[in-house]
């Protein structure tokens, strides 16, 4: 039998099942906790940091990513809080300013408030979120990618460099991937650190009611788990 | 040798060997760790050994080939008993003259004595000498007596007598109370109190629980659990199984790092004489308690010091950290409670429970108690490992100790901690040694690494020094340790080359925090304290760099500038020869000057300049 426990998430309070994370509760109750990495029914690695919440106990706040914060009775989350608006709005900042070229990267930034980017555009086509690593491995558990290297050098490559039989073509990895969604006003150029127009006007959008679904694009394809 | 069977073999292995041992009339000890080795101390012992049975002289001095003293700059370090008399940079040709004269004839040989390089005199006995005399050698002291590849010796010495007096009474609950009591605190870095790990993980659901011993320890400059592993290995075993005893574990592992190969094999040969003992196994010393140990060797990332990323890596997984909402004491080594304390906090638990917490606790500050291990480096007069009481403040330490600086520049400020720990400036040298003030001022005490600065290190670049370890040794896994660090070095790159906006100097702080309060691990929450301390203490350095794109200290390339001083200039013709890009001008006899264009700010001109014309601007 599931059992239940009762936690707050910015002050409204919650019943959820045992052994879920803070952030799957969040967002089947509504709440947007921007995230990245997650995808549903697979594990969470926290890497990608943009779901860090304030997790409060005994009076004093921990920042720790919800994804792999499993609920307890009585846990009292702060999701939205200018501390952690500013440290999402920063994290967001370093994403885009290393993977401009991709709409999904784009939606995370105008939905953490980023205006405009202080740091120079590395067209990088990959952040190393994983996902397509996760949904290979744990899901059709093919193995055919998975990171090498450490550091600067980590990258998602085959097995030894070489594409193998391992992979069966299905394409989820594909799927999966944020940086297949093309942006809305093409690829953000180096010169021009801000977003563009179209961004910009969901901006208002998410000021003006905090802590819900903006419905940026990053649903769309990207299965933010919203639906 | 037959397998020790209770704790009254124990006691009569023991008097045998003491009894054996009385035959010595000396006893010459040198220094076999790795420092003294680099200095061939390995050629030192053969002569001596060579010389002993040349003489016939090998059943009445005894020889004794130990791990590292901790003033490795004077190796090979030999101090011969009686008299404690102690030499330093022996060479295999002053082998026969030692003994002839010093251990048969009680005679001194000057040239081989310590010089202090702040009088100037030279020292007979090893007390005597001041690096030795302001420390609290409790650990390091009894590198010296013992052989660390010999169980007989750590026996002698009264080793494993605390396991026997745990096994033989102290439940493991009161194991805890007594280790909680002497207020230990993790040596590795965090400074967690070791009681309560311990007690969290003799509570933690599940029968199959382990101990850990880590010994991957990579700060650049930090080599404290190298010397206690290497040198005293069954003092870290003895640690482990009473904290095994303490939890209910059955297994251990130790974690050496594959750059440490003296340390690794040293572990590997305490544990196979404790198995040879009967001190690892089923059954030990006749009690329900079994223990075994395994050595799990790394593969030399910074990153597997980390605990979770080096359970994983002794699961044989990639060497990653990951997210610790769930403590290791609940879900650790193979998602089973997992103890896992540093090579030093394991060597200090058998001296509490043998002499009682109130001894431990005697030693130390508030908050911090006993001893800890530092590896002093940097420009002071005397470099090596220190042991000194917690709460010492950091002046004992860099001038007492130290000697102060080394060529005779004022002393700037001291790096504490390793990469992870950060600078603090000469002003703040009266706070005491101690983990909660030291985080206050924005340092740590980490592994217990400290680096001397002077006037001519510019901060600016340690800072740069640190973030390029830490972004080679970042696992890559989460975005703040990866791209943070990056994003902080690129901004650093470009003050020290003379790109550096003002703005930059607000942005690098602001990154910093974000780094440490979002990243997924100690190595990524800990990494921009070199940025964050530097900049916290000497603002005004960054900000010399960005608005008048000059380097105080003439450390950054791109923004100095060398020059020849024309009077102290003497002509020779030494720098002309010596650069290497031909951007020295000038015949002999007459005044040289560099051109500026040709210059590559190589350096060497000055590092060969006799007479200190080069100047830098």
């Amino acid at each position: 039998m599931l059992q239940y426990v009762t936690l707050k998430i910015d002050g409204a309070e919650f019943r959820a099942a045992k052994g879920r994370s803070v952030l799957d509760v969040a967002i089947e109750y509504g709440i947007c906790i921007p995230h990245l990495c997650h995808i549903p029914n697979l594990s969470d690695i926290g890497a990608c940091r943009l779901c860090i919440v304030e997790h409060v106990v005994n009076g004093r706040s921990k920042i720790t990513t919800s994804c792999t914060l499993l609920v307890q009775e009585g846990m009292v989350i702060k999701s939205n809080t200018e501390k952690i608006k500013k440290l999402r709005h920063n994290l967001a900042e370093l994403l885009v300013a290393q993977a401009p070229n991709s709409r999904a990267i784009q939606d995370i930034a105008v939905r953490c408030g980023v205006k405009k980017v202080r740091y120079p555009f590395r067209n990088n086509n990959c952040v190393l979120c994983g996902r397509c690593v996760r949904v290979c491995n744990e899901l059709f558990h093919a193995n055919a990618i998975g990171f090498v290297g450490r550091g600067k050098n980590r990258r998602v490559a085959p097995p030894f460099g070489v594409s193998s039989d391992l992979c069966k073509r299905c394409r989820t990895c594909i799927d999966l991937c944020p940086m297949t969604i093309i942006p809305c006003d093409g690829p953000m150029k180096t010169g021009k650190e801000y977003l563009c127009g179209k961004c910009e006007s969901q901006l208002l959008f998410a000021d003006e009611y905090p802590d819900t679904c903006v419905w940026c694009q990053l649903g769309e394809g990207f299965q933010c788990g919203r639906y | 040798m037959p397998k020790i069977k209770n704790v009254k073999e124990l006691q009569s292995v023991r008097n045998k060997l003491l009894n054996d041992r009385k035959k010595f009339t000396a006893t010459l000890t040198v220094c076999g760790g790795t420092g003294c080795r680099a200095s061939r101390s390995r050629a030192v012992i053969d002569a001596l050994r060579k010389e002993l049975s040349g003489q016939g002289l090998e059943e009445k001095v005894y020889l004794r080939a130990t791990g590292c003293h901790g003033f490795c700059e004077q190796g090979p370090i030999a101090v011969i008993e009686p008299g404690n008399i102690f030499y330093c940079h022996v060479s295999p040709d002053d082998a026969r003259e030692i003994i002839a004269k010093t251990v048969l004839q009680h005679k001194i040989i000057k040239r081989l004595l310590y010089i202090d390089p702040v009088t100037g005199k030279s020292i007979r006995t090893e007390a005597q000498i001041p690096f030795y005399r302001a420390q609290d050698r409790q650990l390091l002291s009894q590198n010296k007596q013992v052989d660390p590849r010999s169980i007989e010796d750590y026996i002698a010495t009264g080793g494993y007598t605390a396991l026997a007096k745990t096994l033989s009474g102290i439940l493991p609950d009161k194991v805890i109370h007594e280790v909680k009591a002497s207020g230990l605190r993790g040596r590795g870095g965090g400074g967690f109190p070791t009681g309560r790990k311990w007690a969290e993980c003799r509570e933690a659901p599940g029968d199959e629980k382990y101990v850990i011993c880590n010994a991957d320890e990579g700060d650049p400059g930090a080599y404290m659990d190298r010397c206690v592993l290497e040198g005293n290995p069954h003092l870290v075993l003895e640690g482990m199984m009473i904290g095994a005893w303490a939890v209910g574990a059955r297994q251990g592992y130790i974690y050496v790092r594959k750059e440490y190969p003296l340390a690794l094999e040293h572990a590997r040969i305490a544990v196979q004489q404790a198995k040879a003992f009967g001190l690892l196994g089923e059954n030990i010393l006749g009690t329900s308690f079994s223990f075994d140990v395994e050595i799990a060797r790394g593969g030399g990332a910074f990153v597997c010091g980390e605990s979770t990323a080096l359970m994983a890596s002794i699961e044989g997984k990639v060497g990653e950290p990951r997210p610790k909402d769930v403590h290791t004491v609940i879900d650790g080594l193979w998602h089973k409670p997992t103890l896992l304390n540093n090579v030093e906090t394991w060597a200090n638990v058998p001296a509490i429970l043998l002499n009682g917490s109130a001894r431990f606790a005697a030693k130390g500050s508030k908050d911090s108690k006993g001893t800890k291990i530092i590896a002093l480096t940097g420009k002071v007069k005397n470099t090596g490992l220190v042991e000194v009481a917690m709460g010492t403040s950091l002046y004992t330490v860099v001038f007492d100790i130290g000697g102060g600086a080394a060529n005779g520049k004022p002393v700037k400020a001291i790096q504490t901690g390793g990469p992870s720990g950060g600078c603090l400036p000469a002003d703040k040298f009266d706070i005491p040694l101690d983990f909660d003030v030291l985080a206050e001022a924005g340092s740590m005490i980490g592994s217990g690494g400290m680096v001397v600065m002077d006037e001519d290190t510019c901060m600016v670049d340690v800072a740069k020094y640190f973030l390029t370890f830490l972004q080679d040794e970042s696992c890559g896994k989460c975005v703040p340790c990866r791209l943070g660090v990056d994003r902080m070095l690129e901004i650093i790159t470009d003050i020290t080359e003379g790109r550096g906006k003002p703005e930059q100097i607000g942005l690098l702080e602001e990154l910093g925090q974000t780094v440490s309060q979002t990243a997924l691990c100690g190595l990524g929450k800990t990494a921009a304290n070199p940025v964050l301390s530097t900049l916290r203490y000497f603002r005004e350095e960054y900000e010399t760099h960005v608005n008048q794109k000059q380097c105080p200290a003439g450390v950054c390339q791109r923004l100095i500038t060398y020059a020849i001083d024309p009077e102290k200039c003497t002509c020779c013709g030494v720098c002309r020869l010596a650069c290497p890009h031909q951007a020295v001008r000038g015949e002999k006899k007459q005044i040289h000057a560099i051109d500026p264009v040709q210059c590559q700010k190589c350096g060497i001109c000055k590092s060969e300049c006799k007479f200190d014309a080069i100047q830098v601007n």
